[in-house]
């Protein structure tokens, strides 16, 4: 978009661009330590919080910004989406996002294993900037804090020689960032680690990431003690942010989506067994007809599933029904994975949405229904064998 | 053929050679959102007036992204004066309502108000919008120098700026709309990038519009579906639903989530909200599992093949950002490990891709990738992108023509979404207490000066019920909804005695098929319809040997021809269809034998195929009183071919004697781009040499119910559809020729009614006509509700008269289609459209389903197709 500018320098052009990396620093680090509750101060256009939703361990996901209008958020890319309903999630997850901001107390932050802070300081004065270690890092008391700030060595780089934003009241050197963060970490009992992303072009290695960034971790020790001291359920209720946005995601947690998804990956499996049992060789026996082969189906199982399912009890039909034995049924990986290989729990789900059959060790389902009328169409089910 | 040499063929060339940038051919999504603006705390985020739920729509203020990898590439400046929407595309129901006809229909200018019948007071499903007095809508032109290309930086920087954050507006990068006046005539603003460089923004007025003027009525819908969305419901579609109520089928594997179909438009007299309940019905079927269920069914051996034609044209929602795609093509050649080239152009692999995106582990790596052309947003951008999709990641969307044949299944969902006036209702009043209880969807209205009102009740009129006459009686049934008793031991009017004809059966079913004809002759004599007895052909059980039984003894001396059918397999009935309909033109009647084995039914069966039997023939059932003497009224419809898409099928339904019991019916298939109007002037012509063979003088007034009409299309019906009728008509007489009427026909319209009765709320009576209030002003239209519905909520029928040289009253208008709903030999009782266009909607369906032919020509003269 700056295409009428002409670079007095060759510009540099970042891959991925510098702010995806940023993004992915956060990503990489919520995953790599399984990171459940995680805020955001400064979320923006909410991109870095839309990334993170989609982490299995993510269970709860705030955002704070001074600029959040409430309008703006209906619907948006936050919410679960028609996908989140058909797939639910392992686990719960609620995003919420709040006005506010980084400077001001509201306990509903406290407690949190990540809070992030990109890009954010330097656009504090140095009034906000000296109250921000004693909220975030005194008052959330997360057990994380990543904080991301542009290294300024890094400027006479780029073409225009100023600050990177005009909103940005200070860029800092690698020293002067490294001064305040171990300072800051030295009074909360933190620990900080200091690394950047956008690497300096070859020859211009010595000015040092484009993003310098901070890792702040709490001392586990002196948490514990203090918390010994000062429990977090103490914190008093202190409600300043105001709520602009909130949802939550449907989730295995939750018994309809549990139900849903368990009467699913069953019925799906049913379904291949029936149109393996009637395109295959079957026979009658009493009023039962059961097939000669296994009804095992070819697809997306390992060889030891595959003879485990061969071992278990046949399907079979009697008159318009077709009967799954849930011997069989728990067996298959998806299924059995949801339930925990536990038969009654299989049972009791499977009986509020499906039908069993008399002493509940089958599950009835129509022979023919629209999936397997395309069978018929195309004369492809074998005739009974008489015996 | 590969994927991609079909993607070729089909003369759509991919992506980067015609993006000439090197776009990169990337799954949906592929980065995220290039937000930016460092300082994330000051960045602005804006609405996407495109609603576009689940994309990066955020505003940015960019970074390094270079202008040519933004994604709405645009010829810069004017856009034109079209406002751009989801889609980039104007709703076509928008243009049918600025096709003013009733400005052209004198007699109804002022008034278009039936008198006849009783009030009766209903309740809608509308509401009432309420603007101040002097509201107009301000619409600018802005103008960025330098010129900014991407939508979404024009967006921001707009939003951004102070001067109209706090004013209520839409935008869509070159038009804005504001509820109140800035001070200038011409304003200049500027906002900075993240860079610092400054940008120049000249918003300048163009058009001050009224609160009736379409371009505001489109704002006023984009405003309400911002606000449902503020009511956590998805956009799908048009329509928005609340997935937090679904309903799951799981034994079908189907979700249905309740919603809302709503739009803000003009009626007669005012702006009006409507809503509407609506169901999604979601599969909980990914397009891999449906492709393994095909390959253990069909083997190797033509998976490809089955796959192509099962998928291909399907709409797939992909669970990880929910939007939806229609599958174009299958790559076979791709597959999950190969790599793409992201938007950053770095190349990752598909599995890699999705691990590192979504934290999704795809199961399966020798899935192939689907394919879909995204549509341009702007309609003037010629350039085609693609998008790879992962089948495992794809979702079947709404019911294929194979589930919804499925009875069990259908049954199950009517079970689910039949909702009883009541039942509705309470939707309604919850929506409106939504709305009204929303704190942002209060505050949205009010920025726009916008008063959400209330539901809005109006007087419509129950129509004088009619008399059915019968051979040797007139009788007044005791339900318009079926009056089969009432009719029992009644003669028909006329009927041709049936003396050569054939039942083919197969060997097992002789029997139950002897029974039946001794049934069937019985109650034949009793209607005054006399059966001989038949030939009988016994033949094994296949379609082929029915079908040879037919090539050796049907010649053009038999009468009909009866086909007991041992199963419903498609086949049996169409190849029968297709053989009598055209190659040996002879009337038929299919027999299910599982509808003869019902126990206790056979009577009631035996008389239904009696009186199709006799109509088959040309006989005549019953009629009602026609005031208008030498009046003829003619149906048409179009379906689909079933088989061949770009193929429909028109058919064309006259009526060829005064009582209005004996038609003529023609239909022919032609390509979809073909105009219907072509053919109309041949059909017509037919239809009046047909009359005036039988009546000896051309008819003094034809009445034309045109059904099948799609939104948009209103505007192409009267400048060439309704010309070609006019001609033919002219042309068919030498002084005087007849005065003809259109009525446009839609059975799916917005508005409910209901009555209250008894505190409680139920469908209206049979033959209630509204004609005001609910109507627009625009057109000469009435609602007519001429169906009974056992449970479940009637949609009334929507007459639009486009054209009148007869000049009926308004009243004489509704009570003739009132009468023509009375008609329909296949059904003894009223139906919800005239029985011309029942007749017509027969006709092309059984054409589009088993046909496929044009039926000769021989059997116009009966309703052979019933």
């Amino acid at each position: 978009m700056d295409n009428c500018e002409v670079p007095s320098k060759k510009v540099i052009e970042f891959k991925p661009p510098v702010y995806e990396q940023r993004y992915y620093f956060v990503k990489n680090l919520v995953n790599r330590h399984g990171l459940r509750k995680i805020a955001d101060l400064g979320f923006g256009d909410a991109t870095l919080l839309w990334m993170l939703k989609y982490h299995r361990c993510v269970q709860y996901l705030v955002g704070v910004d001074v600029a959040a209008r409430p309008f703006e958020w209906g619907g948006g890319r936050l919410s679960p989406g028609v996908g989140g309903y058909i797939v639910p999630r392992e686990l719960d997850l609620t995003i919420t996002l709040y006005r506010g901001s980084a400077v001001q107390k509201d306990s509903r932050l406290c407690g949190f294993d990540l809070i992030t802070c990109i890009e954010l300081i330097e656009h504090l004065d140095s009034e906000d900037l000296a109250k921000f270690p004693e909220v975030v890092f005194g008052y959330f008391s997360p057990g994380m804090v990543v904080i991301s700030t542009p290294n300024s060595e890094f400027n006479p780089l780029f073409p225009a020689s100023t600050f990177r934003d005009p909103d940005h009241r200070f860029e800092w050197n690698r020293t002067q960032f490294q001064t305040w963060a171990l300072d800051v970490a030295k009074l909360y009992n933190y620990s900080v680690e200091f690394t950047g992303v956008g690497d300096p072009p070859a020859g211009a290695e010595h000015v040092g990431y484009c993003t310098q960034i901070g890792v702040f971790q709490k001392n586990i020790a002196k948490a514990t003690e203090s918390s010994i001291s000062e429990p977090e359920e103490h914190v008093p209720e202190e409600h300043i942010y105001e709520v602009v946005y909130t949802t939550s995601y449907p989730s295995l947690q939750q018994s309809k989506y549990f139900r849903l998804t368990l009467s699913s990956e069953s019925v799906k499996a049913i379904g291949l067994m029936k149109s393996r049992f009637l395109r295959g060789l079957r026979k009658r026996e009493g009023d039962r007809v059961v097939p000669l082969g296994s009804c095992t189906p070819q697809f997306g199982l390992t060889e030891a599933q595959r003879a485990e399912i061969d071992q278990s009890p046949k399907p079979y039909s009697v008159g318009e029904k077709f009967y799954v034995p849930l011997e069989r049924l728990i067996i298959y990986p998806k299924v059995n994975h949801l339930v925990a290989g536990s038969m009654e729990k299989l049972r009791t789900i499977l009986a509020e949405g499906l039908r069993l059959n008399g002493d509940q060790s089958a599950v009835q389902v129509e022979l023919v229904d629209y999936q397997t009328q395309r069978l018929f169409d195309e004369h492809l089910i074998s005739p009974v064998l008489e015996s | 053929m590969s994927g991609r040499a079909r993607v070729r063929a089909r003369g759509m060339a991919r992506s980067p050679s015609a993006a000439g940038a090197g776009r990169a051919l990337a799954p949906p999504s592929a980065s995220p959102s290039p937000s930016a603006s460092p300082s994330a705390s000051a960045s602005p985020a804006s609405v996407d007036l495109g609603n576009n739920e689940a994309s990066s729509t955020s505003g940015f203020v960019g970074t390094s992204r270079m202008s040519e990898k933004c994604e709405d590439v645009r010829p810069s400046g004017d856009a034109g004066c079209t406002f751009i929407e989801r889609g980039g595309k104007i709703r076509r129901d928008f243009t049918d309502l600025s096709v003013c006809t009733r400005e052209k229909l004198a007699h109804v200018r002022d008034c278009k108000r039936g008198s006849s019948g009783v009030p009766v007071k209903l309740v809608t499903n509308l509401f009432s919008l309420d603007l101040p007095q002097d509201w107009q809508l301000y619409q600018y032109h802005v103008a960025y120098v330098p010129d900014i290309e991407s939508r979404r930086l024009r967006i921001a920087l707009l939003y951004s700026h102070k001067e109209l954050s706090n004013k209520a507006k839409a935008f869509d990068g070159v038009i804005l709309f504001l509820s109140q006046k800035l001070e200038e005539k011409v304003t200049e603003l500027s906002s900075e990038t993240s860079r610092g460089k400054t940008v120049k923004m000249t918003i300048t007025l163009t058009r001050e519009l009224p609160a009736r003027s379409p371009v505001c009525i489109q704002v006023f819908n984009i405003i309400f579906r911002k606000i449902l969305k503020k009511l956590a419901m998805y956009q799908i579609g048009r329509n928005f639903y609340k997935p937090s109520e679904s309903v799951e089928i799981p034994q079908h594997k189907l979700s249905l989530w309740p919603g809302f179909a709503i739009s803000v438009s003009q009626f007669e007299s005012r702006l009006l909200f409507t809503a509407d309940v609506s169901y999604k019905i979601l599969r909980n079927e990914t397009v891999l599992e449906f492709m393994t269920g095909i390959c253990q069914e069909t083997g190797m051996s033509c998976f490809t093949q089955t796959c192509e034609k099962q998928l291909l044209g399907l709409i797939v929602l992909t669970r990880y950002n929910n939007k939806t795609y229609r599958i174009d093509d299958i790559d076979w050649s791709v597959k999950p490990t190969h790599t793409f080239q992201k938007q950053d152009g770095t190349e990752v692999t598909y599995v890699d891709y999705y691990k590192q995106q979504y934290d999704i582990t795809l199961s399966n790596l020798n899935q192939p990738v689907l394919v879909s052309l995204l549509k341009s947003k702007r309609n003037d951008n010629p350039e085609v992108r693609v998008a790879h999709l992962i089948p495992e990641l794809c979702f079947l969307t709404g019911l294929t023509r194979q589930a919804t044949s499925d009875f069990q299944l259908m049954k199950a969902v009517a079970e689910e979404t039949r909702l009883s006036p009541l039942g509705r209702q309470q939707r309604l009043a919850r929506l409106a207490d939504d709305i009204q209880r929303n704190k942002d969807a209060r505050f949205e209205l009010e920025t726009w000066g916008l008063h959400f009102g209330c539901q809005m009740s109006l007087t419509g009129r129950v129509l004088p019920s009619e008399k059915i006459l019968m051979q040797d009686r007139v009788c007044q049934p005791g339900s318009a909804a079926e009056w089969s008793k009432d009719m029992r031991n009644c003669k028909i009017l006329s009927a041709r005695s049936l003396n050569k004809w054939l039942v083919i059966c197969s060997n097992r079913d002789e029997n139950v098929t002897e029974d039946f004809l001794h049934c069937l002759r019985r109650v034949g004599g009793s209607m005054g319809f006399n059966v001989d007895y038949p030939k009988i052909i016994k033949v094994q059980e296949n379609p082929a040997a029915f079908l040879k039984a037919l090539q050796k003894y049907v010649d053009p001396n038999v009468q009909l021809v009866m086909c007991i059918l041992p199963s419903n397999q498609k086949s049996y009935y169409d190849s029968i269809k297709k053989y009598l309909s055209s190659v040996c033109p002879v009337p038929s009647q299919c027999v299910l034998i599982r509808t003869l084995n019902k126990q206790g039914m056979m009577m009631s069966i035996a008389t239904k195929i009696a009186m199709q039997m006799a109509c088959k023939l040309g006989g005549e059932l019953w009629a009602v009183e026609i005031p208008l003497k030498s009046l003829m009224v003619v149906g048409i419809d179009v379906c689909k071919d079933e088989f061949s898409k770009g193929m429909v099928v028109v058919g064309f339904v006259a009526s060829i004697n005064p009582g209005i019991t004996r038609w003529f019916s023609r239909c022919i298939l032609q390509r979809t781009t073909t105009d219907v109007a072509d053919c109309l002037k041949v059909f017509m012509t037919g239809a009046l040499n047909r009359w005036c063979k039988h009546n000896h003088a051309p008819p003094a007034r034809i009445v034309v119910y045109r059904d099948g009409v799609g939104d948009g299309q209103l505007k192409t019906l009267i400048e060439y559809e309704v010309p070609q009728l006019l001609s033919s008509v002219t042309e068919a007489s030498s002084n005087t020729s007849a005065k003809l009427s259109v009525i446009v026909v839609r059975k799916k319209c917005a508005p409910r009614f209901f009555t209250e009765v008894n505190r409680s709320l139920q469908n209206p009576p049979l033959g209630t006509v509204v004609d005001s209030e609910a109507t627009r002003p625009e057109w000469y239209d009435f609602y007519l509700i001429s169906q009974a519905a056992g449970r479940g909520t009637i949609t009334p029928t929507h007459y639009n008269v486009i054209y009148d040289d007869n000049g009926l009253k308004p009243d004489h208008m509704q009570r003739l289609t009132f009468k023509l709903c009375h008609v329909y030999y296949n059904w003894p009782g009223l139906i919800s459209i005239p029985a011309p266009c029942q007749y017509a909607h027969k006709l092309t369906f059984l054409v589009a389903q088993s046909v496929h032919k044009e039926p000769s020509l021989e059997l116009a003269n009966s309703l052979f197709y019933l």
